[in-house]
């Protein structure tokens, strides 16, 4: 056997060692996007862990309510006949003189760090902002020093007295949370029994690793998502491998008979080819994994921003490599070898002993086998349509990714029909345009239609996800686009200047309302109050906003139901609007009843319909401000859209709000802002998908250039006899470059065909059940043109090093190679 | 009138470390319309002096002189030009391209050429050669025979001054041997082509006018007859 290995598959692989190398590159670079990802993804999830522990010590449970934890609730639930500590916390981001904006937690200092006296409030600051502050700090004017400084590894932060806090920060009456610690010797459960049952109906209590958890959850279908992208390029690898193995066979058939007749079994024979893909799986992987690790670095803080922008806030933790991975990329590497190499391997045990069949009687068959091949397209698009049908599992798009997967398999299996019937037809015109060459491009494609075809299956595969996500993303763009133009109608929204990220809204001082009015040339304020609540145990965004103003301004598009009649019917009752990803994700349609918690009460209120909304995937409940303050009399407002007259200048306008609220922390932004910051955050989230193509496109043309490599060496007693015959060198390079842009205009049209049945599954399947959104299908037609010129321009590139192979064979040396 | 010439001709190949002496000062002359065959022992140097007579290859020393111009002297342009216009090629294996049809395979050179007709002048080829009615044929439905007769078709599309011939009638039965062999000598007989041709078979060295015996790189001794 190891003669066998030796003589059969390394020698020839160490003689054709830049095919060998392309070949595992391509392998590498599949395996180094799937673990980037996942060490990117994870990272970027990772930390959610809050990290006060270090400060307060572990936290047994935590109790939250919608739009605060009415601070009386400390003292109530200390007469509880319980040994149980209650603390209470808060915190915001708040910027510091010299630092910019920090963490700021509120809690109850223990008496020692009180003591601590130094003229002002103490402040516990860690090591890394401790440098850069001086002694004695100011937090929107309230003198705070530094008492001690704390470690706690990358995270940054400070760590003040609540009552400090409550001070500075303006923010009486509620805490963001309360804190139980459950003293040893006391019972979990009891605990948890007794406090529930003290409080009110809106208010949860829950152990606070369940937030960590409702992220990781949270995060489950944009991971899932990119994580599919990631196996992309790997796809693409395995037609790649599939390729090698395929050429190895057939170039040592003879060898492999010869063997045979000397008495190897045809076992021995099929372990030898899966032996030689195995390696390549393995080898890749290992260099996978390096590129993987390096690529994770780049991605991590693209994925953090997107999480950051669009779920919720978190710190990236710490790229870590683990054994998880480390097996999961020889797996993939592994595994992808394997089963591209089944095929071929398989063939070459068919080979019988002492065969001496030519290469010509072998295409023959391949031309036998284009019905049958194609007829199984059929029955897989078929299947392909089939899957597109049912619902999610659990969430997930399980059924679309397999309508995916059947979709390529049935182009994949209709291009060697493709790739022969679109051949014949342009023969004429070929001759025509490119003179012999074309002629003998065509035909030499045809000569090797089974190798050709694959290639065109993996460039192919190549461009259509490409494309497809091209699709998905314009249009997804282009409706963005659409609803930012019906959502965004004030002219000034006005927010916290505090820096947030997706889910957290900080307040605006109730005293710039006043302010605001007394400025001339406003016609109306649309004041709206934001904040995160818990719906059936996930996560979701409660909105309260003057449903009048909005109806005057706005333009909501609802799913179905008349716009101003459902505004209406908002004000003065417990009715609310939800957005479509909110419906889709807990399956509430108009008139159902959702049981919202607000502050101390559980509500129950009537969907009056289901808008159109792109913002945010897990979803928003808008009732009408009226609504609010019947619940929450004090709940300070987030934002503020703020409608100018007719004819006011506004720029004028702005300056004179600036000017008046100058005292307060809250940044006034035009319309523009808003809408390019949108666009801005969607490109982003974006960024990465793009790279992932960018990676697939790379490896397809790696594949290009390997086969056309492997086209050249397989037919130089061709381009040698060519020589003989008259040709020129440079005749020769043409021919090579003529085939090149063949493979790579079958490969369009199979990938353009292909790219739009994606598109139209990542739109209407994939998307809408992870994320619930109806984005609009919108063909990008100039910038998909222009990549798919630029795809076809680069296979032709692939096809240079090819092409001067073949123009510098000696004619004398191959002509009588047999 | 001499077409021909080999002055002193050697050539080396060198295999790694290896010096292979193919050809050692070999000198020859063939004219116009006539036909030079070399005999020898298999790996005597028969092919290498084919393909530096027909401007393949190059000697290490001496001349090559076609026309009695010089093959040394040529750039790659004037080499190609001379390959398509002046000199054709017969193999021992036919070396016909195997997706092309027997007319295609004759065009070929034409087309190469970019030469205008093409179909035309290779039709009148394939029925000189006698195969009328098989242009549409591939090679793999046409016999050895029939194969080497379109290989000579396409040899002789350009009214090429010098034919080669490397062992044509190698991998044939004796009888389409025979009729390639005739079609050979009437290319030297009716259009006037200098055919070389090289082989271990007798039938083919008796159509010769001029018998070149070669041993070990070296011309042994000229026979002519005349
Ligand atoms: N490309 C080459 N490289 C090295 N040696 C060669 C090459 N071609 C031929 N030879 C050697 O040169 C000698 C003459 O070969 P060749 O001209 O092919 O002989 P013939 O055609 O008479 O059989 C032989 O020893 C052969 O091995
Ligand atoms: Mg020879």
């Amino acid at each position: 056997m190891s003669v066998l290995f030796r003589t059969l598959i390394l020698r020839p692989l160490r003689n054709d060692l830049l095919r060998s190398l392309l070949t595992l590159l391509a392998v590498a670079l599949g395996v180094a996007v799937v673990i980037a990802i996942d060490l990117a993804g994870d990272a970027a999830a990772g930390s959610f862990q809050s990290s006060l522990t270090t400060v307060v010590g572990k936290v047994d449970l935590e109790i939250t309510a919608t739009g605060g934890v009415d601070e009386r609730w400390i003292g109530k639930l200390a007469a509880l006949p319980i040994i149980v500590r209650f603390a209470p916390g808060m915190q915001a981001e708040v910027k510091i003189e010299g630092v910019g904006f920090v963490t700021v937690y509120g809690i109850d200092l223990l008496g020692a760090e009180q003591a601590r006296g130094c003229g002002a409030s103490p402040a516990l600051v860690t090591k890394g902002i401790s440098a850069r502050l001086a002694n004695r700090f100011f937090i929107n004017g309230y003198p705070f020093c530094k008492a001690k400084t704390i470690e706690s590894g990358e995270a940054n932060f400070a760590v003040i007295d609540i009552a400090d806090f409550q001070q500075a920060l303006g923010r009486f009456g509620k805490l963001d949370r309360i804190d139980v610690f459950v003293e040893p010797g006391e019972g979990f459960e009891n605990v948890q029994r007794q406090v529930t049952a003290a409080l009110p109906a809106g208010y949860r209590i829950a152990r606070p690793g369940a937030r960590s958890d409702e992220n990781q959850k949270m995060l489950r279908s944009f991971r899932w998502n990119l994580r599919i992208l990631s196996y992309i390029s790997l796809v693409v690898g395995a037609f790649l491998i599939y390729n090698t193995i395929s050429i190895s066979v057939v170039r040592r058939r003879a060898e492999i008979g010869i063997l045979r007749a000397l008495g190897a079994t045809r076992q021995a024979v099929l372990s030898l080819f899966l032996l030689e893909a195995s390696m390549f799986g393995l080898a890749g992987a290992a260099l996978g994994l390096l590129i993987g690790r390096v690529l994770a670095v780049t991605m991590v803080g693209l994925i953090s921003q997107t999480v950051h922008a669009l779920y919720t806030s978190s710190t990236p933790a710490p790229i870590h490599l683990g054994l998880l991975d480390i097996t999961l990329a020889f797996a993939a590497g592994l595994a992808t070898a394997l089963l591209s190499a089944w095929g071929p391997a398989r063939e070459a045990t068919r080979v019988v002993p002492m065969e001496a069949m030519g290469r010509g009687s072998r295409e023959v068959r391949v031309r036998l086998r284009l019905w049958k091949n194609l007829a199984i397209a059929a029955v897989l698009a078929v299947a392909a349509w089939a899957a597109s049908l049912p619902g999610p599992v659990d969430g997930r798009p399980i059924f679309g990714y397999l309508s995916t997967v059947l979709s390529i398999a049935a182009a994949a299996m209709s291009a060697p029909a493709l790739v022969a019937g679109v051949n014949g037809l342009l023969r004429a015109p070929l001759l025509k345009l490119f003179g012999v060459e074309g002629l003998l491009a065509s035909r030499g494609l045809s000569a090797s239609l089974g190798r050709t075809s694959v290639m065109v299956a993996a460039l192919a595969t190549a461009i259509a996800m490409t494309s497809s996500v091209g699709i998905m993303v314009g249009s997804f763009r282009e409706t963005l686009l659409l609803w930012l133009d019906g959502q965004l109608r004030a002219d000034l929204y006005i927010r916290s200047a505090e820096p947030s990220s997706a889910g957290e809204f900080p307040p605006i001082p109730t005293a710039v309302i006043p302010r605001l009015r007394s400025v001339p040339g406003i016609a109306d304020l649309d004041i709206f109050t934001a904040f995160e609540f818990h719906y059936q145990g996930q996560r979701a965004t409660l909105g309260a906003g003057d449903l009048d103003v909005q109806r005057r301004h706005a333009r909501l598009r609802f799913l179905s139901g008349d716009h101003d009649a459902i505004l209406r019917s908002l004000s003065h009752h417990d009715r609310a609007i939800v957005s479509e990803p909110f419906s889709e994700k807990h399956h509430v349609h108009p008139g159902d009843s959702i049981a919202v918690d607000l502050g101390e009460h559980r509500v129950a209120l009537t969907v009056a319909g289901i808008y159109y909304d792109y913002s945010n995937e897990q979803g928003y409940v808008i009732i009408d401000r009226t609504t609010l303050l019947k619940y929450l009399p004090d709940q300070p407002p987030t934002n503020i859209a703020v409608y100018l007259k007719q004819g006011v200048d506004k720029d004028a306008v702005r300056r004179e709000i600036e000017e008046r609220t100058r005292q307060f922390p809250i940044s006034v932004a035009p319309n523009q802002t808003l809408r390019q910051a949108a666009v801005e955050i969607f490109d982003r989230t974006f960024a990465v998908t793009w790279a992932l193509e960018g990676v697939a496109i790379f490896v397809a043309m790696l594949g290009a250039a390997n086969c056309l490599l492997a086209l050249v060496l397989d037919r130089r007693r061709e381009f040698g006899m060519l020589r003989y015959l008259g040709a020129a060198t440079s005749q020769i390079r043409r021919l090579i470059l003529v085939e090149a842009g063949l493979i790579g205009f079958f490969a369009l049209l199979l990938g353009a065909a292909l790219g739009l049945v994606l598109s139209r599954l990542l739109i209407f399947v994939i998307n809408k059940q992870s994320f619930g959104w109806t984005i609009q299908f919108h063909l990008p037609v100039a910038a998909l043109g222009g990549a798919m010129l630029l795809i076809w321009a680069v296979t032709v590139l692939a096809g240079l090093y090819p092409a001067r192979v073949a123009a510098r064979l000696k004619p004398i040396e191959v002509i009588h190679e047999e | 009138m001499i077409r021909l010439e080999l002055r002193n001709v050697s050539r080396t190949y060198h295999l790694d470390e290896q010096r292979i002496p193919a050809l050692s000062e070999v000198s020859l002359v063939a004219e116009a319309g006539t036909v030079t065959v070399l005999v020898g022992r298999s790996g005597c140097g028969k092919s290498t002096l084919l393909n530096l007579a027909g401007a393949m290859d190059f000697p290490d020393s001496g001349d090559v002189l076609i026309d009695g111009q010089s093959t040394t002297g040529l750039n790659e342009r004037q080499l190609t030009e001379l390959r398509r216009n002046r000199i054709g090629f017969v193999f021992q294996s036919f070396q016909l391209l195997p997706t092309m049809t027997a007319l295609e395979n004759v065009e070929l050179p034409l087309l190469l050429a970019r030469k205008p007709n093409t179909e035309k002048i290779a039709r009148e080829r394939l029925r000189w050669v006698g195969l009328e009615g098989r242009e549409r044929s591939l090679p793999h439905q046409l016999s050895g025979g029939q194969m080497q007769r379109v290989a000579v078709a396409r040899a002789l599309v350009q009214q090429p001054d010098i034919l080669i011939a490397d062992e044509p009638t190698g991998n044939l039965d004796t009888a389409s041997g025979g009729d390639v062999l005739q079609l050979l000598q009437r290319a030297a007989r009716e259009l006037g082509a200098t055919l070389l041709m090289a082989t271990h078979s007798a039938e083919a060295a008796a159509i010769a006018d001029v018998r070149v015996y070669m041993r070990d790189g070296s011309v042994e001794s000229i026979q002519r007859n005349l």
